[in-house]
C-alpha cells in the first residue's frame, strides 16, 4: 500500500513527477495548470529538484532541451497558448531523440480563450505539432490518480525510446480534487544509462553531439528513416486503451481523458434505458489504438465520439474502422463540459437515425 | 432559524460550483467578475444564509469559512477548513 493523499489534479502531478525522480523543472504560469510550478518550486526544490521560473515557455522548452541533453529527467507544463510556444523547441527534442516529459493542461481556444477545460489540442498533441515529421507519446489521464500514475509511465516511456512524451490533461482535471495513492517507485531502477549524455568529454570515446541540425539531405533522410522505424516500434508496443462494458455493446462510444468519466456515465443511463452501449477510452492517444478499435468494428453497429472540441479524435477513429461501421460525433467547444444526459441524447439520435449516421460518416 | 454568513477566499477559489449545489437556500451564486488567476468566484448572493456549513464541507480548495450569528449578535467562526498539505481537517464549534 502506498501513500494516499486528497490532492489537486495539478499537484497529485507534481508530487508523481518528484517521486518520479525528476531532477529539473523548467515552466513558465498559466492557468489551469499553475499549481505544477507553485507545488514544485515549494516541495521539488525543498526535494532537491532544479525548479525555474524562465522569462517564456520558449525559454522553458529550450532549458528542457539542454537539460535532457546532460541526461537529466526533465519536465515542463504549461496550458494550451503555452504548447504552442514550445513546439519549435520540441520539434528540436524529437529530432535530437531526448527523453522528457511535457504536461498540457488544455484550456479552451483558439487564441488565449478561456481558462475552462477542453480536448481542442488533440491534433497538436498527437500530430507532431510543430514542424517537421516526428510524433510524441501521447498519454491522457482521465482522473486525478492517472494525472499522478502517467507520470512514472511517461517518463519510463521517454527514457526507453529517447522521445518526447505528452501527458494531455485538461482544465478539470488540473484543478480538480479526487483521493490519490502514491506507489513505491525508485526511479534508480527505472533510468537507463545514457552514454550519448552531454556531461563532459573523456578521452575514451568520441565526444558526444546533440544537435538537430543536418544539412545533408541525404543524412537528414537517413535520420528520419529511423524517427519513422522508432514510431513503428512504438505502434507495435505501447498502445493502451480501456475498455467499460463493451463485451455485449451494439454501439460503442469513444472517448478520452475527463470525457470518457462523462461518457461511461451516459451509458449507464442508456443501459437504464434498454440500450447496449459501452465505452473504449483509448489511453495513449498516439500510438491510437486503431487494432482493437477496428476489432469492435466488427461487432458493433455504430460508435459515437465525444470530445470537447469541434472533432479531432473522429478523424483517428474513422480512419482505425475504415468505414465498416457509422460514426457519428457530438462535441462542446470553448470550455464546456458536455453532460451525461446530452451524450446520451446524441446516442438515441444516433441509434435511431441510421440513414442519417451513414451520410454523416461519408 | 439561525442566520450565518460565509466568507470566501476568492483567490483560491476556482469556480466548481459545488457549493452552489449544496447550498440549500440558494444563497449562493458566481461573481460575474474575475479573481487573479481568471476563475469567477463564488459569492453569496442572499441574506438567507442558516450557517448550516455544507458549503464549506463540500468545498475541495477549503475556501469557505462560515460565521453563524449568536444570539446577542456576536459571530463567531462555526467551520474553518485549511488543506494546505493535502489533509484536510474540520473543526466545528457549536458554542452559538
Amino acid at each position: 500500500m502506498g501513500d494516499l493523499r486528497l490532492m489537486k489534479g495539478n499537484e497529485a502531478l507534481a508530487e508523481a513527477a518528484i517521486r518520479a525522480g525528476c531532477q529539473a523543472y523548467f515552466g513558465y504560469p498559466i492557468t489551469p495548470q499553475s499549481e505544477i510550478l507553485e507545488y514544485l518550486a515549494d516541495e521539488g526544490r525543498k526535494r532537491g529538484m532544479i525548479v525555474l521560473q524562465a522569462e517564456s515557455e520558449v525559454a522553458s522548452i529550450n532549458m528542457v532541451y539542454g537539460a535532457a541533453g546532460a541526461g537529466a529527467r526533465v519536465m515542463t507544463s504549461s496550458s494550451s497558448p503555452g504548447i504552442s510556444l514550445m513546439q519549435e523547441g520540441l520539434s528540436y527534442i524529437a529530432c535530437a531523440e531526448l527523453p522528457c516529459l511535457v504536461v498540457n493542461v488544455n484550456r479552451g481556444g483558439p487564441g488565449l480563450g478561456t481558462i475552462q477545460p477542453s480536448q481542442g489540442d488533440y491534433f497538436q498533441a498527437t500530430k507532431g505539432g510543430g514542424h517537421g515529421d516526428y510524433r510524441l507519446i501521447v498519454l491522457a489521464p482521465s482522473s486525478v490518480q492517472e494525472m499522478a500514475a502517467f507520470v512514472y509511465d511517461a517518463f519510463d516511456l521517454a527514457d526507453t525510446y529517447r522521445n518526447p512524451v505528452m501527458i494531455l490533461a485538461d482544465g478539470a482535471l488540473g484543478q480538480m480534487m479526487e483521493k490519490v495513492e502514491f506507489p513505491d517507485y525508485d526511479p534508480t531502477a527505472h533510468v537507463p544509462p545514457k552514454p550519448w549524455a552531454t556531461t563532459g568529454k573523456p578521452k575514451d570515446r568520441p565526444a558526444n553531439v546533440i544537435t538537430s541540425l543536418h544539412i545533408q539531405p541525404e543524412k537528414m533522410e537517413q535520420i528520419n528513416l529511423h524517427l519513422q522505424a522508432k514510431y513503428r516500434t512504438i505502434t507495435e508496443r505501447e498502445v493502451r486503451y480501456e475498455t467499460l462494458e463493451t463485451d455485449d455493446a451494439e454501439v460503442l462510444i469513444v472517448a478520452y481523458g475527463l470525457v470518457a468519466r462523462i461518457a461511461h456515465r451516459a451509458v449507464q443511463l442508456a443501459r437504464a434505458e434498454g440500450i447496449r452501449a459501452g465505452v473504449l477510452r483509448p489511453i495513449t492517444l498516439y500510438p491510437f489504438p486503431a487494432v482493437p478499435l477496428r476489432a469492435l468494428a466488427e461487432r458493433v453497429q455504430g460508435m459515437l465520439v465525444v470530445e470537447m472540441n469541434s472533432g479531432q479524435m473522429v478523424e483517428d477513429v474513422r480512419l482505425s474502422v475504415e468505414g465498416r461501421v457509422p460514426v457519428a460525433f457530438h462535441g462542446r467547444m470553448g470550455g464546456i463540459i458536455p453532460t451525461p444526459e446530452e451524450v446520451l441524447e446524441a446516442l438515441k439520435a444516433m441509434t435511431t437515425q441510421h440513414p442519417a449516421l451513414h451520410a454523416e460518416a461519408n | 432559524m439561525a442566520r450565518g454568513k460565509v466568507v470566501f477566499d476568492i483567490e483560491t477559489c476556482k469556480g466548481c460550483e459545488l457549493c452552489i449545489e449544496a447550498c440549500p437556500q440558494d444563497s449562493i451564486e458566481l461573481s460575474p467578475k474575475i479573481n487573479a488567476q481568471g476563475y469567477h468566484y463564488a459569492v453569496l448572493v442572499k441574506d438567507n444564509c442558516t450557517g448550516c456549513t455544507n458549503c464549506a464541507l463540500v468545498c475541495p480548495d477549503a475556501v469557505i469559512t462560515v460565521y453563524r450569528e449568536k444570539k446577542k449578535g456576536a459571530k463567531e467562526p462555526v467551520a474553518t477548513i485549511s488543506n494546505v498539505t493535502g489533509n484536510i481537517t474540520v473543526t466545528i464549534d457549536e458554542r452559538s
